[in-house]
């Protein structure tokens, strides 16, 4: 999976899921200031990470470090670079 | 009243029904006759005898939209009805932000299970995939009282907190729990009634004890609940929300708030026998209950709001409890040929309805009764509308665990408008 496509699906889920407009999805944005996500998204973004790509975080230390939207897609082109039996890209 | 508690009056009333958002648009409806009855080849439900019926509400997007998404997300269908319902009602009501949030106002919103639909959807994710696909707050979207702590959450409420779940008679226990709250003094302002939603799993349970009404050859879904009739069959399930504003009534006056109705008299009771049937006997005790509390003589009442939901035994043994009170000096209606059986909103909704009637002097009809049963036929059974003053009426609510529920209410005189 490419870091395009990782972050087509990053997106779709801020947007579908947070009801975050497109324009404000930008790398450096703060997942918990700037886009007013809290602890509770942060498992629905694992849970919908998981339907979007098939990735099990659930209990992935390196997950809870991630601060940026940049963060998200590093970790996961690092993930998906890594474990690519484990990525699919079913799409919502 | 006789006694010394403190009296409780309804200042807010919001809805959210099939047949409209509002209870001008509710009862405007239900009087032009039109029904939310409708066939479901969506839902399936192997076993069941015939084609599924219920009355299902289609909430615009907007609606849904209008509530903010953090609070949202621990709403199913039975939080965001109540939700709206409540907003609507704090509105008509005009209490302060101040008000709602300093303690002095508490809410008892009650529903069947809390969020049938929610539910399965819990169940099933926890057996198909476990918790991987488990959002943050689907358990609190399943819960008992998922309804009333949104609400709570919602509008800033930190007073007492209730929900009772008794299936159908959840609405109008929540209302008279709330009445209690204000009566002893605990709180001065209670957001009280019910909200439920239909499913195939919650028609499920009527149709597996042949409760559930199917169309016969020919007939039309709207025809099909029929009841105190004698070709009665059975109900469907409805869904939906009504939410009153409860308040120590000198708290109301002093701050200018119209009453739309006094409550006078409130009683609950078991049968002690039955699971899921009706029994006349608890249901006269608990009228008598109520009557008794609101000082009222059965010759006093002008309206009673009845829960006859279409099924042979239920209507029957409702009509041999009225009619040993009430004779035939009373008019009765029941709105479930139109609405449909909306269970643990039920109470409120058509207590809601009820205000309308009141507020207009116009008498809503059973619809589709065209042949009263003789097992009924001892009552003033409304076969049309009419128009008729009314000052005292009686809602009543029964429900599967052999509960009973009977609330009394007043409208306002003119010199308290």
């Amino acid at each position: 999976m490419t870091r395009e496509e990782i972050i087509q699906h990053v997106n779709a889920v801020f947007v579908d899921q947070f009801e975050i407009e497109e324009t404000r999805l930008v790398p450096d944005a703060q997942l918990f200031t700037d886009l007013g996500l809290d602890s509770l998204d942060i498992v629905d973004l694992l849970v919908e990470l998981h339907k979007s790509i098939g990735v099990a975080l659930r209990n992935n230390e390196e997950i809870r470090n991630v601060r940026t939207l940049g963060d998200v897609y590093d970790f996961l082109e690092k993930y998906a670079r890594e474990h690519p039996e484990e990525i699919h890209s079913a799409g919502k | 009243m006789a006694s010394d508690f403190p009296r409780v009056v309804i200042t807010g009333c919001g809805v959210v029904s099939a047949l409209g958002f509002d209870r001008a648009t509710l009862f405007e409806r239900l009087l032009a006759g039109e029904s939310a009855i409708r066939v479901m080849p969506e839902w399936e439900l192997p076993g069941a005898t015939g084609e599924l019926l219920a009355a299902p509400l289609e909430l615009p997007h907007e609606k849904i939209l209008s509530l903010d998404r953090k609070l949202r997300r621990s709403m199913a269908p039975v939080a965001i009805y109540a939700t709206l319902a409540t907003r609507d009602a704090i509105a008509e009501s005009g209490l302060s932000d101040e008000e709602l949030t300093n303690g002095t106002t508490g809410c008892a919103i009650g529903s069947t299970l809390g969020s049938p639909s929610a539910i399965h959807e819990t169940m099933r994710l926890f057996h198909d995939s476990g918790l991987e696909n488990m959002p943050a707050q689907q358990f609190f979207k399943s819960v008992s009282h998922t309804a009333a702590f949104n609400v709570a959450n919602v509008f800033g409420l930190t007073g007492a907190l209730l929900a009772p779940c008794s299936a159908c008679a959840s609405g109008l226990q929540a209302i008279g729990v709330a009445y209690d709250e204000i009566r002893l003094g605990r709180q001065t302002v209670m957001l009280a009634g019910g909200t439920d939603e239909a499913t195939p799993e919650v028609a499920g349970t009527f149709e597996q004890l042949f409760a559930l009404a199917h169309p016969a050859t020919g007939q039309n879904a709207a025809e099909a609940i029929r009841p105190f009739d004698v070709n009665r069959s059975g109900l469907a399930v409805g869904e939906g929300a009504a939410v009153l504003v409860l308040e120590e009534r000198v708290h109301a006056l002093r701050r200018g708030a119209r009453i739309l109705a006094e409550i006078c008299g409130y009683a609950t009771n078991a049968s002690g026998r039955q699971t899921s049937q009706s029994d006349a006997e608890a249901i006269e005790r608990c009228l008598t209950a109520a009557l008794r509390e609101a000082s009222l003589q059965p010759a006093n009442i002008h309206y009673i709001s009845a829960h006859a939901t279409g099924t042979r035994q239920g209507d029957a043994a409702e009509a041999a409890a009225l009619t040993r009170i009430f004779g035939n000096a009373v008019p009765v209606s029941s709105l479930k040929a139109q609405l449909g059986h909306t269970m643990g909103a039920s109470g409120a909704l058509e207590l809601a309805v009820t205000l309308e009637m009141a507020r207009r002097n116009t008498l809503l009809p059973t619809a589709n009764l065209a042949a009263p049963d003789e097992a009924c036929a001892g009552l003033d059974l409304l076969q049309a509308p009419r128009h008729s003053a009314l000052r005292y009426f009686v809602k009543d609510c029964f429900a599967f665990g052999g509960i009973n529920a009977v609330l009394i209410g007043e409208m306002p005189s003119a010199v308290e408008l």
